[in-house]
């Protein structure tokens, strides 16, 4: 956190709201899209929430506000059920979102062809703990736009003309935490997980809201055979924690949707986060920048690093 | 319910020793679902096989479970005679409580509780078993033969004399390899190209051989039974179907002073070349890179002068597929160079030999040009320097084989002989000549071998010192090689003429890019694996490829022959069926489950899962799944483990299965 909290520059937004509209307006109008995923306002002040719209007079429903936190991907997987069948779908992205969209068409979830990207230049959104009337500032920023590497997504078909303000140079949260943890003994280290887990409720939020988790039988749903014990218990609870940062490793870019729903406020993005970070130590991966067919861990190269191979 | 017969194996002694087998057999009886448990001495014998058979019969059992040695040993016995008995093979599992148990624990009471625990796991794991069906795919009768050396020719000659297609692939524009390069061979000294030239015409003439020579494999798919192998024929320059072979082009092309690779580059060619005058096909090859057209656009005498019209300066490299069933490997070897230290191995060169920097230190295989008679000597011992008769000559064995120091530790087994075929080559030519030998020892094991190398020294003079040289430097135009002689305990000098150093044997270039597109195993040396060292020492772990000759290990002319002609009959034993039929231990898709990620098609490495489209009734496509080819699936479960949603399963070795084995412990 930093010592004193500064103000973070979100006039753009306004500017980018009024393209977005425009811009939302045009497609219906030409009949380029059959529906747009947006951001519109919600009930409390400030307040944004996820809306779906499949004509030009929604169009002045859509708005972009440093409250627009949703990852807009998870609509185009496993939450479509509003979303028509045929037809090329509009959806508007932060640098952070298209990362998983980038993802899932390496994985065979998405054709590039069947979307027109609406992309967002971002100068950061809230923390899921603060209300959303505050102002952003470096203090109520979410943890996952301090360190921020796309600001402004690349490759959309649409992006608001707006100079994106200078950022302000913020500490990274992730990577204090995951430096704290690292110099933990490994017993410490369990222990700490040990008492994050314990929390859990298994109401899999996480994986309601993540855009990786689009199995449609989770694995750790299934009874014949049991692979992970059910029911909110320590174990269970640990199991299904691993399995998921095991199976978001190489794929999850870090959008930290996991750890924003998360009702017991289980750090569960620093779990991704620091499997982020070994694969971009051991094969120099960063996930979500290209499409990529094969991924670090689906492939084997002669230079991949074989130390472990005694 | 089940009814579970469990047959524990004393092995002899090697399991009841350690492993109260009685106990076992007492204690599993009781478990649920088993039916019936005995011992035996030998359960593998013929009366123990008798066992298990009559038990499945008259105690009906519906599964087997057999506890003795490794399923490697004896799991298809086994299966063979519960299928015998009437039951599916698959319902037979086998407990290891030999090398899991008997074998590696002391302590007989722990070792009987671990054996009951073995034995218990596989009884809750063959529960899970289902009946599966055996896996038939067709065979396609045509073989693909890799190397056209003499091991490339018996295997492609034995095939197609047996009635089937071979196509045989090679890198240079002649057949013929190292044996045509031979000027005698060991240990009747009869020429080496009169017993190869007919041979190769063999291939030529053969009407179920096509010949592509000048061209490399491209790509490999597919599988036993069912190869697509794409081949890359090079751009020859020359029209194969209108060269009448008459040579012309040779004699008038300018560039005349090239050195030529097939004379160890002591002889010189010209651009447009055959490598020897026996090549088959007698077809030329214009070396792009050293000639005047292709280097200045300017010349084109060989197409003026070329009555039929075939040199086509405009031809390209193609590619052609080709469908064949099953695949032998014969790439032959490379002589290490002990000049250069090879970029990125670990051998360490042989600096302190002056190999490429004195003229006159020459290898084997340069000798053998220079004894030919169809060599750039026309069969004379003359040095390379000054083209003078060398009076002393000092040959060195083992120079990079057994010097575990210097990166290789393996014997190249041919040396010891080929060494004493030289000194007599070297007596008859250069009759006041002397031949002196460094060796460690002699290796001489085959039929007249040894009575050969004794021949080299008692009635050829060759003078052997047991030793090995420490340094070899040019004084005046003699080359000094300073050594030992162990058997005595002194240093030697000689004042040589000239060296030959019988330098180690190693893969071509290139074997391990080659093995990646089989998909077979090499060794650290890049010699090609077999699958088993003495049982199976002509196939490769991937079925379908066959070995033969020194690509999987050094080997001498008639071991290479023999090696060409037991894989040929292994290719003709798998053409002898029209189908094959296949273990069906592959996996299978839950497509209830499958999202089509298709994590598993990236992962699969033998390129067996598709995409399958499932449709409603009306034909809109619903989803994208995976469909796992039974035919090309090798069972490695790799899919299996990367499927995120599990709903990749593999037969035999279910997550069922798997977590009932875990519950039973």
């Amino acid at each position: 956190m930093p010592l004193t909290s500064q103000p973070i520059d979100t006039s753009i937004y306004t500017t980018i709201t009024a393209a977005i509209r425009s811009e939302a307006s045009r497609l219906f109008t030409a009949g380029e899209v059959v529906a747009i995923i947006g951001y519109a306002a919600a009930r409390r002040v400030g307040s944004a929430q996820p809306i779906i719209i499949t004509n030009a007079a929604d169009a002045e429903k859509l708005i972009f506000t440093h409250a627009c936190v949703n990852n807009l991907a998870v609509y185009l997987t496993k939450a479509k059920k509003e979303i028509p069948k045929t037809g090329k779908i509009g959806v508007v992205v932060k640098g952070c979102d298209l990362k998983a969209l980038v993802g899932l068409m390496g994985e065979s979830q998405l054709k590039r062809e069947d979307l027109y990207l609406i992309g967002i230049p971002c100068n950061g959104v809230l923390g899921s703990t603060v209300q959303p009337a505050t102002a952003l500032t470096t203090e109520s920023i979410a943890s996952k736009c301090c360190d921020c590497n796309s600001h402004l997504p690349t490759g959309c078909d649409f992006v608001p003309n707006v100079a994106l303000p200078p950022g302000l140079q913020m500490e990274s949260r992730y990577s204090v935490e995951i430096a704290r943890l690292e110099a933990l003994t490994p017993a410490e280290r369990w222990a700490y997980w040990k008492e994050q887990f314990a929390k859990c409720i298994k109401c899999y939020a996480c994986r309601q809201v993540c855009p990786f988790c689009f199995c449609e039988q989770c694995l750790c749903d299934r009874n014949k055979p049991q692979m992970v014990d059910t029911t909110p218990r320590p174990a269970g609870n640990t199991a299904w924690h691993i399995v998921r940062a095991m199976h978001l490793a190489g794929r999850c870019a870090g959008c930290a949707e996991c750890e924003r729903v998360c009702p017991m406020d289980i750090p569960l993005n620093l779990l991704n986060r620091k499997m982020a970070k070994e694969l971009k130590e051991l094969y120099d991966y960063e996930a979500g920048f290209e499409v990529n067919d094969k991924g670090p861990l689906t492939m084997f190269t002669e230079k991949d690093d074989q130390s472990f191979i005694k | 319910m089940s009814r579970i017969g469990v047959f524990i194996c004393h092995c002899g002694e090697n399991i009841s020793r350690t492993v109260d087998v009685e106990r076992v057999a007492q204690e599993v009886g009781r478990l649920p679902g088993v039916a019936f448990s005995t011992d035996y001495k030998y359960m593998c014998s013929d009366p123990g096989q008798t066992l298990v058979k009559k038990a499945i019969q008259e105690q009906k059992l519906s599964h087997v479970v057999v506890a003795a040695c490794s399923p490697r040993m004896h799991e298809k016995t086994f299966r063979k005679a519960v299928e015998a008995a009437g039951l599916n093979p698959f319902l037979c599992e086998m407990a290891n409580i030999r090398e899991h148990c008997s074998w590696v624990h002391e302590n007989r009471e722990e070792a009987t509780v671990k054996a009951i625990d073995i034995v218990g796991m596989m009884v809750e794991r063959v529960k899970k078993n289902r009946i599966l069906p055996t896996i038939t795919v067709p065979v396609t009768k045509r073989a693909l033969v890799i190397g056209g050396g003499i091991a490339g020719i018996q295997a492609a000659l034995d095939i197609a004399d047996c009635g089937h297609e071979v196509i045989l692939v090679e890198r240079e524009p002649s057949i013929g390899g190292h044996m045509a390069q031979l000027s005698e061979t060991f240990p009747t000294l009869d020429c080496s190209q009169c017993i190869m030239t007919p041979k190769m015409v063999d291939v030529a003439n053969h009407p179920k051989i096509k010949l592509y020579t000048y061209s490399e494999i491209e790509l490999v798919e597919g599988y036993i039974g069912n190869f697509q192998v794409t081949i890359k024929k090079k751009a020859r320059s020359v029209d194969e179907d209108k060269c009448t072979g008459c040579g012309v082009c040779m004699t008038k092309c300018p560039q005349k002073k090239i050195p030529n690779k097939f004379d160890q580059n002591i002889g010189m060619r010209t651009a447009i070349y055959v490598p020897f005058p026996q090549a088959v096909p007698n077809t030329p090859v214009i070396d792009r890179d050293n000639c005047t057209w292709f280097k200045t656009g300017k010349c084109g005498v060989c197409q003026k002068v070329c009555g039929p019209g075939a040199i086509d300066f405009e031809q390209q490299d193609t590619l052609i597929v080709e469908a064949v069933g099953a695949i032998v490997v014969s790439t032959g070897f490379d002589l290490y160079t002990i000049a250069e230290k090879p970029k990125g191995s670990p051998i360490k060169g042989y600096g302190e030999f002056g190999h490429g920097k004195i003229p006159d230190v020459i290898d084997g295989m340069t000798f053998e040009r220079l004894a030919s008679a169809s060599g750039p000597t026309g069969g004379k011992i003359l040095r390379p320097s000054d083209g003078k008769e060398p009076k002393q000559i000092v040959f060195i064995q083992c120079v990079g084989s057994r010097a575990r120091e210097k990166g290789i530790s393996y014997c190249s087994k041919v040396c010891c002989m080929y060494t004493a075929k030289h000194t007599m080559l070297y007596h008859h030519k250069v009759h006041d000549g002397q031949a002196y030998v460094f060796f460690m020892d002699a290796r001489t094991p085959g039929k007249s071998y040894d009575e050969f190398w004794r021949r080299s020294i008692e009635e050829e003079e060759a003078v052997y010192i047991r030793g090995m040289v420490s340094r070899l430097y040019q004084k005046g135009d003699k080359i000094v090689v300073m050594g030992s002689d162990i058997s005595v305990g002194v240093q030697v000098e000689i004042e040589a003429d000239m060296v030959v150093l019988a330098t180690a044997i190693q893969p071509q270039k290139g074997a391990d890019a080659l093995a990646q597109k089989l998909g077979i195993s090499y060794d650290k040396y890049h010699f090609y694996s077999e699958a088993h060292a003495k049982l199976r020492p002509v196939e490769c772990a991937t079925a379908g490829i066959y070995l033969a000759g020194a690509c999987q290990g050094p080997k001498d002319i008639p071991e290479t022959v023999s090696q060409a002609s037991a894989a040929a009959a292994k290719v003709m034993a798998l053409f002898s069926r029209n189908q094959m039929e296949r273990e069906p231990i592959v996996a299978r898709v839950r497509e209830a489950g499958c999202v089509g990620c298709f994590a598993c098609k990236k992962v699969c490495a033998y390129g067996a899962v598709e995409e399958k489209e499932i449709r409603d009734r009306q034909g809109n496509l619903i989803k994208v799944v995976a469909y796992v080819n039974p035919g090309v699936c090798a069972g490695c479960g790799t899919c299996q483990a990367t499927c995120p949603s599990k709903s990749v399963e593999l037969d035999g070795y279910t997550d069922e299965q798997i977590i009932a084995m875990i519950e039973a412990l």
